[in-house]
């Protein structure tokens, strides 16, 4: 704006007293972009890849429409150069010390710090984000990301033994998502000792940069590389032999294809979906400090999402007012300007967010805009939607940057039912001076991340991550590590893939003798840890008790006497010591730079479908139950095929000892029971012990609601060993983790 | 930057240049009464409690969006130039000390006319403008010399007095409106009273209502500016619940601090009685000054000042009526910034007259 104009001079200034540009200088990012002919291909073990033959995208200044570089597309080979590449450089990352991984991470970070300015104004340059937050948010936290990394690593065979690095790891990144979203994935993986081959949409130069970085340390280079080429390249690199693992960070409907696609190849898959995200404002709450919450959260550049928003009746008018007088202050402009709130975002995204209030508009909703921002795309406005009625598609559909939805809400209980009643769960904020109230909110959202009284804050140390379709994988903290980590001795992941299995007919041989979708009773959250403990140790002493009979039941199956008498035996075990463990779940943690703990929770997953294998019958179920039950979750359980007896024993025990509905045992055709519990939209997750191509349709059908699934891919597992019967990997997958903030001051 | 504050209310340097410019009402877009020069004071609302009574102010959030105001405006060049020139005339240039005599007084008051060297001004096309700060303040026994040595300068700015038991505030009630009458007397036109921390501690609201009433009628004509000392109010809720209270008993200017106690001018306080000033505005139509004063004094800081007072209130606030800086040393930097701008080198201690 300002800068189209003739200067003004001081004297005009005085009178209107307007900002004026505040130009950084991104000389150096051009220069960079100069060191390559401004021809960027990919970055691979260590060395610039620029293959022959390929096509070229343009990198555009997203505001100008200037070409900055030209940048080629990968194709198939390329991707197998750069999974042999992280393949080999495996080998002796994994294979090193703690500590020296973690030398070579602060050495990193010191390298982002030389090149800070780089980095930042390239940033800002190529996606159009306001570079007050790439230099005062990204870049800062990309450097505390490796330096919390590197102290993990340094702790590794303490902390995390038991535990082995997966492999080769594949990210796939979505445009909308930035260099930060890689590095709070890239760091977990290096740190514990994997490889990664990141595959960026067409023209991303910043990651490119990264890689250029890490390979200029000279000594590993093959631990990160970039290839940058379209999104049909992501089931490509998913499938590649050698690699273990993809996280994709995207849209979620590109999730679920994945997914689908997926399902039965080798790696395992982890989604952070979606960008949404959502603030209740009770009216227990400072109004101002809200509203500059909801500015954070979708005016500000920080969030590649737009925001739902929540108000209560009581305080909707004083709260609408003074959105919109804030919003009349927003700046929008380059963001290469110091001095703007919001940059752009290219045309995709102003042509989606134009979409969306259209059909807003369409629907009968009111729409507001202000702020001094550029009329012409691919900039748009601060938008405030209000008045969506509650059924329209939009409310429906996920809020695209830079709208806010607001709909008003009459009590807090309502706010809670309104909140989870949409299929995204990431993050959220609650705002209220009343701290039961806002605990209460806090605990009820169903979401990975909520801040009380702030929204937006982010930290290396602080797990962030999602639930339902948003996708369950985590970065930061440890859960971010354990994405990244299986239990010693697991051996790689192969594709088990069968061409032959029918989706379509899968478990549908055997006509239905079951309801459709089993009965589920109230979830047993409320009970404390303490309650679920002694309810698990009674249901062990009652197990003991019928010893001689699940013994006989055993041996006439065909079990030897002194294993089936090590099975009850170890059954009971099973059951105390998941009932001990129900008690210490959760930590806290103290976070640099914030006053006040963060919250560690462990929450239930909600309807747990266990699916038990055939061997084993009486230890692998109770195994899986005890586990289930221990974090609170309600759980439908199919039992052993083979051998279903001494579980429906037990379940005389159960029906006598816990709530109605807790515990829900189904027997009959398995591949049927697997196929209504996996197409399920209501069972949260899903763990399947049986053949391969159950282990396939599962993986394929829980891309319906995208519920976490644990599959044995056909492999039959040792109960009777601690690692498997009572191991961690079962709790970390029993429960997930909300990460709750709790700033405090006065 | 919005077309409806491009009108001559802010080309006239606010009207601190001339006592009595009367500005039509319709300079203000809102048509609302405004305090400040020529302008009668602001008459007192009934004290309402239920304005405070429910109001929570969160002081991590406050905190978060003090640090984002420094970080998120900046101007730079001619933008930079002009903005400290503005600052300059809501200067309230302060002395308040135990060695003041008639003599510092005069040079304050000379300072005060002549900010910035003319030279400088004319080289940024400013000298016809009439730069002054906005008033000078003094303790009330060296009210008659400023008086007398602003009219032997031919300046007509006012003159303000610190008064009821400043900086602490713990005299008798009676003594402390005998103070205000006497500074009128003198010739003050604006009377920065200090409140009476107590009643804010132990919450007595009405007590403080009246307190502040009685303040504003012995002030008379003279324009009333409320010292709330938050750096002793204990908290970011008591410094709202003080700042609408102090605006309800009818002050024309709400001050952050006495620039005596240990914390003073900070932007979460700020921040927080801004949106108090909003609020009483949105309730009542009626338009109170702010003014920081305390511990400010880079040209830096003046300029963050500045955006503060702009992202929270709006262009309308930015006037000499509405907006003040209570500073000493402040001007000094502003010059040396502005002599840097002109001449491209920095001024030695010698270049600039002393004040």
């Amino acid at each position: 704006m300002a800068a189209t104009r003739t200067k003004p001079s001081a004297r005009e200034i005085f009178t209107t007293l307007e900002y004026g540009p505040v130009p950084e200088s991104h000389a150096c990012a051009l220069a960079w972009l100069d060191t390559q002919d401004r021809h960027l291909g990919h970055y691979v073990n260590g060395k610039w890849l620029k293959p022959e033959h390929r096509n070229s995208v343009p990198c555009q200044d997203p505001i100008t429409g200037e070409r900055l570089a030209i940048c080629l597309q990968a194709q198939a080979e390329d991707v197998v150069a750069a999974v042999e590449a992280a393949g080999t450089a495996f080998e002796n990352w994994s294979g090193l010390p703690g500590a020296s991984r973690a030398q070579h991470l602060l050495r990193l970070a010191k390298m982002i710090q030389k090149h800070q300015r780089l980095l930042w104004t390239l940033e800002s340059l190529v996606t159009g984000r306001a570079v007050r937050e790439v230099r005062d948010g990204d870049v800062p936290l990309a450097q505390q990301l490796l330096q919390y990394h590197a102290v993990q690593a340094y702790t590794q065979e303490e902390v995390l033994a038991g535990w082995e690095p997966m492999g080769v790891i594949g990210l796939i990144l979505s445009p909308t998502f930035s260099f930060l979203e890689m590095m709070w994935r890239i760091c977990p993986a290096l740190a514990v000792g994997c490889t990664v081959v990141v595959l960026v949409p067409p023209a991303s130069p910043t990651p490119l940069l990264l890689a250029q970085l890490a390979g200029e340390l000279g000594s590993f280079p093959g631990i990160l590389n970039v290839i940058s080429g379209p999104a049909s390249l992501g089931p490509v690199l998913a499938s590649q032999p050698g690699v273990q693992k993809v996280t994709f960070c995207g849209a979620i409907e590109e999730g679920r294809a994945l997914r689908r696609t997926l399902a039965g190849k080798g790696a395992e898959l982890g989604l952070a979906l979606g960008a949404e995200s959502l603030l209740m404002l009770t009216e227990a709450a400072d109004v101002d400090s809200a509203v500059e919450g909801v500015v954070d959260a979708a005016w500000s550049d920080r969030s590649a999402g737009g925001l739902r928003l929540l108000i209560q009746e009581s305080v909707w008018d004083e709260t609408m007012r003074r959105l919109q007088e804030r919003m009349a202050r927003l700046r929008g402009g380059r963001g290469l300007d110091g001095a703007v709130d919001m940059g752009a975002r290219g045309a995709a995204a102003h042509d989606l967010a134009q979409r969306y209030v259209r059909e807003a508009r369409s629907q009968g909703a009111q729409v507001f805009q202000a702020g001094a921002v550029p009329s012409d795309s691919p900039f748009f406005p601060p938008t405030l939607v209000s008045d969506l009625p509650p059924a329209s598609p939009c409310t429906q559909a996920e809020v695209p940057w830079p709208v806010v939805v607001a709909s008003p809400f009459r009590t807090a209980k309502e706010a809670l039912a309104v909140a989870n009643g949409t299929p995204r769960g990431a993050s959220a904020s609650v705002w209220s001076e009343r701290l039961g109230q806002a605990l209460e909110l806090g605990y009820g959202l169903r979401v990975g991340t909520v801040w009380i009284n702030a929204h937006g804050l982010r930290n290396a140390e602080v797990p962030t991550g999602g639930c339902k379709e948003s996708g369950s994988s985590w970065s930061g903290g440890p859960d971010g590590l354990y994405e990244y980590l299986r239990p010693s001795g697991t051996p790689a992941r192969l594709s088990y893939f069968s061409e032959n299995l029918n989706y379509g007919t899968f478990g549908l041989a055997v006509p239905s003798t079951l309801p459709a979708g089993p009965e589920i009773g109230p979830s047993w959250v409320g009970q404390s840890p303490g309650a679920r403990a002694t309810l698990l140790w009674a249901l062990a002493t009652a197990l003991e008790r019928r010893e001689a009979a699940l013994t006989s039941r055993l041996e006439r199956h065909g079990t030897e006497l002194k294993d089936a008498k090590v099975e009850v035996e170890l059954s009971a075990r099973q059951l105390r010591a998941w009932g001990a463990r129900a008690q210490a779940q959760g930590h806290v943690l103290q976070v640099a730079g914030l006053k006040g703990p963060v919250l560690r929770l462990r929450e239930p997953l909600g309807v747990l479908a266990i699916v038990c294998p055939d061997e084993w019958p009486l230890l692998a179920f109770v195994s899986l139950l005890a586990a289930a039950l221990a974090h609170g979750n309600t759980v439908v359980l199919v039992p052993s095929g083979a051998c279903p007896i001494p579980a429906l024993e037990l379940c005389q025990d159960m029906a006598a000892l816990l709530p109605a509905g807790l515990v829900n045992v189904v027997t009959g055709d398995r591949d049927h029971l697997t196929r209504c519990l996996a197409l399920h939209q209501d069972v949260q997750a899903l763990w399947y012990f049986g053949s391969a191509q159950g282990s396939q349709f599962v993986e394929w059908a829980s891309a319906g609601n995208l519920k976490p699934v644990w599959v044995n891919r056909g492999c039959p597992w040792a109960w009777d060993q601690e690692a498997k019967g009572a191991g961690r990997e079962l709790g970390l997958r029993a429960a997930r983790t909300k990460a709750l903030w709790l700033p405090m001051g006065d | 930057m919005s077309a409806r504050n491009r009108g001559t209310e802010l080309d006239q340097v606010g009207g601190a240049t001339e006592e009595g410019v009367d500005l039509p009402s319709s300079l203000h877009p809102t048509g609302m009464h405004t305090s400040g020069f020529g302008c009668f004071p602001m008459e007192p609302e009934a004290l309402n409690l239920s304005w405070i009574s429910k109001m929570q102010v969160n002081q991590p959030a406050v905190l978060r969006r003090a640090q984002q105001i420094q970080a998120r405006r900046t101007v730079k060049k001619e933008w930079q130039a002009a903005w400290l020139l503005k600052a300059v005339t809501f200067i309230d240039l302060t002395t308040l000390s135990g060695d003041d005599t008639s003599s510092n007084i005069q040079r304050l008051c000379y300072k005060a006319k002549y900010p910035i060297r003319e030279d400088l001004l004319k080289t940024l096309n400013m000298h016809d403008k009439g730069l002054t700060t906005a008033a000078v303040c003094v303790y009330p026994a060296r009210v008659c010399d400023a008086v007398r040595a602003l009219k032997a300068a031919g300046c007509t700015i006012p003159v303000a007095s610190v008064a009821t038991g400043f900086p602490a505030g713990q005299t008798h009630l009676k003594t402390r409106l005998e103070e205000i009458r006497l500074a009128v007397e003198d010739g003050a036109t604006e009377i920065d009273v200090v409140i009476n921390r107590t009643l804010v501690l132990t919450g007595q609201w009405e007590a403080l209502y009246d307190e502040i009433r009685q303040f504003r009628k012995a002030c008379g004509e003279a324009h009333l500016k409320t010292i709330l000392a938050t750096g002793e109010l204990g908290s970011l809720t008591n410094v709202y619940k003080a700042s609408m209270i102090a605006m309800m008993a009818g002050s024309d200017f709400i001050k952050t601090s006495t620039g005596k106690e240990t914390v003073n001018a900070t932007f979460p306080v700020a921040i927080v009685m801004l949106r108090a000033i909003r609020d009483f505005f949105w309730k009542t139509g009626n338009k109170v000054g702010f003014k920081p004063a305390g511990g400010i004094r880079s040209a830096k800081d003046s300029l963050a000042w500045l955006s503060l007072v702009k992202e929270e209130l709006g262009d309308e606030w930015l006037t000499p009526d509405l907006f003040r800086i209570g500073a000493s040393t402040l001007l000094s930097d502003i010059e040396r910034q502005i002599y840097h701008h002109v001449t491209g080198r920095y001024a030695a201690y010698h270049d600039l007259p002393m004040s």
